[in-house]
Parts: structure tokens; C-alpha cells; sequence
């Protein structure tokens, strides 16, 4: 229904203030995602690929690496690159068309999420959930536990503080480590679904015995003011500000490829005429494809438009459908843009814009 | 090999790029001028287009300034001011693409006015911008690089380079890859293709992807399936691949801006290769008319035909 109603329409709990707080070392956190993996649940935690930091599904606890944010946000553990949503076969006049049946998800523990990624995941429960029940969204998330880990290295890319967010955020995770010196966690549940995960393995959590936590990161970027960003974007949809901050702009999709809040998807089909898959796949508007009519007209016609509607989405009509802000801030896309476009620069310029 | 890389005369280029910038737009020569600016972060540049004689003193050389900025002379860039005489900031590797572009009627030299920049290299990566040019940090084009100096530039720098001799990174990879039997080396590159998500920064970012529609945009047919799986990715991959055969000069940014790390350039510096062994030819040292791909003369070699 227009107009959607603001906060959680998702029917998925709302996350809780923490109310159980517990210790794990890491040899006991590797013990449970191993017993996780054993019992067939599906661990999905930063991995090395390669050279590649990704959010992948664990064989054993042991490759988990923590140590850097990973290339791409945890948003695919709940919207994949690429899935298939139904196939079809056709023999003489008859066709079958096949549902994939989100029943057959896997349980999952999505484990060492940062915070600027778990903070994503509720904003994106809104969009999958007011006007069309995106099951393939929803039922991951209602089979999904996420443990968030606070950030004790930040680098300049990073502005969680700005957004209001920060190292330390708990929003999104049903579960919320900080790491301890000398090594564990401090654990804390936000959630049922935290609680019962501890409660299901207590025998590797202890009582916090007013161990030292570790300091956490602290980006440089102060708090903005993001009620004065959506008053200036309210106003300036023609402003010649666009053209100065993204003729550069190359036209790609990396920005929001690696963006833990950029959720547009395309769907195909792909096969042959006696058979093929329906594929959700994502989407940028940063392509010159997204917005070209069939007739051959582009509304959004020049890259400075298709620029300023990742702006306008992230920080005006998210907000006025949803009440939210469309980034938490992780940085990803100022790292990978190809032309350096820092979104954070953008925002501050239009901060210090005098009209 | 942390070897460090001498790029103090990097300051004196920069002063003598906003020097030469102030004095075209003044004058009137060009109307707009392409170059390198800082940007927020510590370290870090981005790609500047200006207009103003005034806002000369914003353009920078910093082994940040990574990109191939003839991609924005391209048809492929339609907001590009393109009206009159365009000034652009080139090092080397630019500048091949630049011939490359003359070659195939995309641009004219006459409507170029070349700032030349002698180079001892830039950076692989901009994720970190803040950091020390070393025989480590610097991007692997720049240890084979050939044109430290460019030439028939309307405007370089007097500076005098220091260029140390470096392990050529992509003459090693592509050793060890011709080194492995057919099926290892599709084992490795389905793996590499397999990490592709469809982006396209790749081909955004390339001189020489200016089709005005690309083949994968297309859809009366689809050409090339559009979703980042197997079928779609090699596809886009090897046309991609073979589209540059003959025209990539190297400037590696296909390369550079994968945000999943896949060695496209890898691909480009193979197919060099072969061109240079069939044809004794190399991209980008002179405007051709037609490259090798594009002719047939009876001297060519017809022992594939069985």
C-alpha cells in the first residue's frame, strides 16, 4: 500500500536491548561455528578468497578471517548476486514451471559482521517487505542469526560515526562481540535468537569476569547532519552541484555492487525456448541500461542524473518512504569507485552548500 | 622487493602542469583541460575536468593519479564538454590510448592539446591512497612500462626521471600461465571469471570500450547472458578480450578497478603478446589507420587454414 507506513513492517522481531552478557574465547567461538558446520547449520563469516576478503559459507572454523572488512557487505547472505527464483521446461504444448521454495533455505549463522553491515540489514527489511513480501529476503533473515563484531581498526574511508552509527553498533545482530585483549569476547544478545544460540551451547560461555575489552576504532568523520542533507536534496533536484560532483562519474556498478544497503535486482530469463531459469540478479543505477525505456528514451539521460539517484535514494526517498538512511556508512564505495567519488566528500559539500 | 621509487620530482610536475593550465585557458587555446585533483581522503586524487584559468592551481601528479584519463574523450563520455580544443593530462600509457582512439577516427590530434607527464610510476591501488610508491605498492603495468617519458606532446615537464629497474610483473604471471597444460590454465581462469559480479568497471573505465551500445547491453538478441554466473562471465570475459586485441596498449585500469580482484590485464598483456609475435606489431607507438586485426595482406600467415 502508497504510502507505506514508516518502522518495521517486516514481521521479523525487533531487535531487543541486550539483556545477557557472557564471554566466549576464541578457541570456544571456533568450537561452536564448528559444531554449527557439524549440525549442518550453514556458517557464513569473513574468508579469504584468493587474495579477496568475501562473506562465505565456512568448512571449518578455522577460516574465518576477521581481519579485514570484507571486499562486498553481508547484504548476499540474504540477497545473493545472483539466485534463481523459478525454472520452466516445455514439452510439445505443455509447460511446467517450477517455484524454488524458499522452505529449503539453510539455517544460518552469518558470524563476524561488522557493524556498518549488520546496521544495513534492518534498514534493508523495509524495501523487501512493505508492498511485495520478498520471501527470498525474508525467509533468509528469519533463518538467519547474525553475530556482529566491533571494529578495532578503521581507515579513512570509513564514516559509520557519520551516519550515526558506529564501531561499536549493535543494530542488526542478534549477537554482538568485542573482542577482549588477550584474546575472546565479550558477548552480548540483542535478540530470542541470540539467547537461544548461547543457551544452546552454554557450556562454552562464562560469565564476564570484568576483563579489559579492546579500544575500538575511531573514524575520523564527526556526526552530519542528515536532517539538513535530505532539506537540501528536498529542494535541489536541478542543481548544478550534480555536474560538478559527477561528471566524472564512469558509469559502472561497483559502488553499489559492494554497498551493504543498494538492494535494485534485475530479473532475466535464461536458457533456451524448451527450457531455462528465472534469475534475480543486481542491479545499479549507476548503468545507463537501468532507466532506458524500450522505446529508446532514458529519462535519466546523462551520468550526472543517474549519479545524483544514488544520492537522492540513499539520503531522500529512503528516508521519506521508510524513515531511514540508505548507508551506514561503510565506505566500500569511496574505496572501489574507479574515478575516487567519495560519497562522504559529496555529503559534506552539500553540508557546506550555502543554499 | 620494497625497493623505494623516486618520485620527488612529482612536486615540480605539478607546479609545472598548473603553470602550462593557467596558461592555455587564459589564452584561449583550449576550453576545458582533463586532469588530476586532490580528493578528501589523505593522498588521494580524482579525475578533474575545469574550465577556469583560476582553478588551474587544483591540478596535481601524485602516484595517486591512476587513472587513464582518455576515457573521457571517448563518445562513451557524452558529458564532456567537447566543444573546441581539449587540453588532457597524460602519462605514457595514456598517451597510447590516445593514438590508439586517433587511429580509429575517435579523436583528432589537432583538437588535443597533450600535457605530458614524465612518469616513474603511480600506484596499483587507490583502496589505500596514503602510501609510498615502492617496487611493491607500484602498479604492475609501470615495471614494464616503455613510455616513462611520453613523446609528440604538445607540453612536458623538464624533469629529469629516475626509473629503477623492476621484476616485470606480467611477463612473470604470464610465463607461469603459459607454463600449464590447457586444462589447468581454464581451471584457473574460471576460477578468476567466477569471482566476477558484472560490474562493468571494467569496461567504464576502458579507452577503448566507447561502443555506443555495448554487445552485453544488448537484448533483441542476448549475445551474452547478463547474470554473473559460468556462461555469462566467460562470455563477457573473452569478448572482452578479444574486442582489445590489438588496440590495448596496456594502460591496465580494467585491471585496477576490479573490485574483486580478477587480473584482467593479464589477458590484454597475452594478447599483446601473440600480436606482437604474428604481426610484429605493438598498440600504441603510432596512429594506424588500421591495426592488424582490421586488414588482410597476402604476406599474412594462412597455415591455419587446413
Amino acid at each position: 500500500m502508497w504510502p507505506p507506513k514508516k518502522g518495521n513492517h517486516s514481521g521479523l522481531p525487533l531487535p531487543l536491548r541486550p539483556h545477557m552478557q557472557k564471554q566466549i574465547t576464541q578457541q570456544n567461538l571456533n568450537i561452536l561455528l564448528d559444531s554449527l558446520i557439524k549440525e549442518g547449520i550453514r556458517v557464513v563469516a569473513p574468508h579469504m578468497n584468493g587474495g579477496t576478503p568475501l562473506y562465505e559459507p565456512l568448512t571449518c572454523s578455522a577460516d574465518m578471517n576477521t581481519g579485514q572488512l570484507p571486499r562486498r557487505s553481508a547484504k548476499e547472505a540474504f540477497f545473493p548476486v545472483c539466485e534463481d527464483i523459478m525454472t520452466y521446461e516445455k514439452e510439445g504444448q505443455k509447460v511446467t514451471v517450477t517455484d524454488i521454495d524458499p522452505v529449503r533455505f539453510p539455517e544460518t549463522v552469518l558470524v563476524g559482521v561488522r557493524p556498518c553491515d549488520a546496521a544495513a540489514i534492518p534498514v534493508l527489511d523495509a524495501v523487501f517487505s512493505w508492498d511485495y513480501k520478498d520471501e527470498f529476503f525474508l525467509e533468509r533473515r528469519r533463518k538467519t542469526t547474525i553475530i556482529g563484531l566491533a571494529c578495532t581498526t578503521a581507515d579513512d574511508a570509513c564514516f559509520c560515526t557519520a551516519v550515526g552509527l558506529s564501531p561499536a553498533e549493535t543494530k542488526g545482530s542478534d549477537l554482538f562481540l568485542t573482542p577482549l585483549v588477550g584474546g575472546g569476547y565479550v558477548c552480548e544478545t540483542y535478540s530470542d535468537k541470540g539467547e537461544q544460540l548461547i543457551t544452546n551451547h552454554k557450556e562454552l560461555f562464562s560469565d564476564t569476569g570484568g576483563a579489559k575489552t579492546l579500544p575500538l576504532a575511531q573514524p575520523e568523520t564527526g556526526k552530519i547532519d542528515l536532517k539538513k542533507v535530505k532539506a537540501w536534496l528536498d529542494e535541489h533536484f536541478e542543481d548544478p552541484l550534480w555536474d560538478g560532483i559527477a561528471t566524472r562519474c564512469v558509469g559502472c556498478g561497483a559502488c553499489a555492487f559492494v554497498c551493504p544497503a543498494c538492494h535494485c535486482f534485475d530479473i532475466v530469463d535464461e536458457g533456451t525456448e524448451k527450457a531455462g531459469t528465472r534469475r534475480k540478479n543486481w542491479d545499479a543505477c549507476g548503468f545507463w541500461k537501468f532507466t532506458h525505456h524500450a522505446s529508446g528514451h532514458n529519462p535519466r539521460d546523462g551520468q550526472p542524473k543517474r549519479y545524483r539517484n544514488r544520492i537522492m535514494h540513499k539520503f531522500k526517498y529512503y528516508d521519506d518512504k521508510f524513515g531511514q538512511t540508505l548507508c551506514s556508512g561503510c565506505g566500500r564505495c569511496v574505496r572501489v569507485c574507479p574515478v575516487g567519488i567519495d560519497i562522504k566528500a559529496i555529503i559534506d559539500t552539500i553540508l557546506n552548500s550555502e543554499c | 622487493m620494497t625497493q623505494p621509487i623516486d618520485t620527488s620530482i612529482y612536486a615540480a610536475i605539478t607546479e609545472a602542469i598548473q603553470a602550462e593550465a593557467h596558461r592555455i585557458l587564459a589564452e584561449g587555446e583550449v576550453t576545458a583541460i582533463v586532469g588530476y585533483a586532490a580528493a578528501r581522503r589523505k593522498g588521494s586524487a580524482q579525475p578533474i575536468i575545469i574550465t577556469d584559468a583560476a582553478d588551474s592551481v587544483k591540478l596535481i601528479f601524485t602516484p595517486a593519479c591512476v587513472n587513464n584519463l582518455a576515457v573521457y574523450l571517448t563518445k562513451a563520455k557524452k558529458d564532456i564538454p567537447k566543444n573546441g580544443k581539449i587540453g588532457i593530462v597524460v602519462k605514457g600509457c595514456d598517451l597510447k590510448a590516445l593514438s590508439g582512439l586517433m587511429g580509429e577516427s575517435q579523436l583528432k590530434r589537432e583538437e588535443l592539446y597533450l600535457i605530458g607527464v614524465p612518469c616513474a610510476g603511480v600506484l596499483a591501488s587507490t583502496v589505500c591512497p596514503d602510501q609510498e610508491l615502492t617496487g611493491d605498492s607500484i602498479a604492475p603495468k609501470c615495471t614494464e612500462c616503455d613510455a616513462h617519458l611520453p613523446t609528440g606532446c604538445d607540453f612536458v615537464p623538464a624533469e629529469t626521471l629516475v626509473t629503477p629497474e623492476l621484476e616485470r610483473k606480467y611477463a612473470v604471471e604470464i610465463a607461469r600461465l603459459e607454463a600449464l597444460t590447457p586444462a589447468e590454465r581454464w581451471v584457473y581462469w574460471k576460477e578468476q571469471f567466477a569471482k566476477c559480479i558484472k560490474c562493468y568497471a571494467c569496461r567504464q573505465v576502458c579507452p577503448f570500450c566507447f561502443c555506443e551500445q555495448c554487445l552485453c547491453d544488448r537484448n533483441k538478441p542476448q549475445m551474452v547472458d547478463t547474470t554473473p554466473r559460468p556462461a555469462g562471465n566467460t562470455a563477457w570475459h573473452i569478448v572482452r578480450a578479444m574486442h582489445l586485441a590489438g588496440r590495448c596498449a596496456g594502460c591496465a585500469e580494467c585491471e585496477r578497478v576490479c573490485p574483486m580482484d580478477i587480473p584482467l590485464n593479464l589477458l590484454n598483456r597475452k594478447m599483446a603478446k601473440e600480436l606482437k609475435e604474428l604481426y610484429n606489431h605493438e598498440a600504441g607507438f603510432e596512429v594506424l589507420d588500421k591495426g592488424p586485426l582490421n586488414m588482410f595482406t597476402e604476406k599474412d600467415d594462412q597455415s591455419f587454414i587446413k
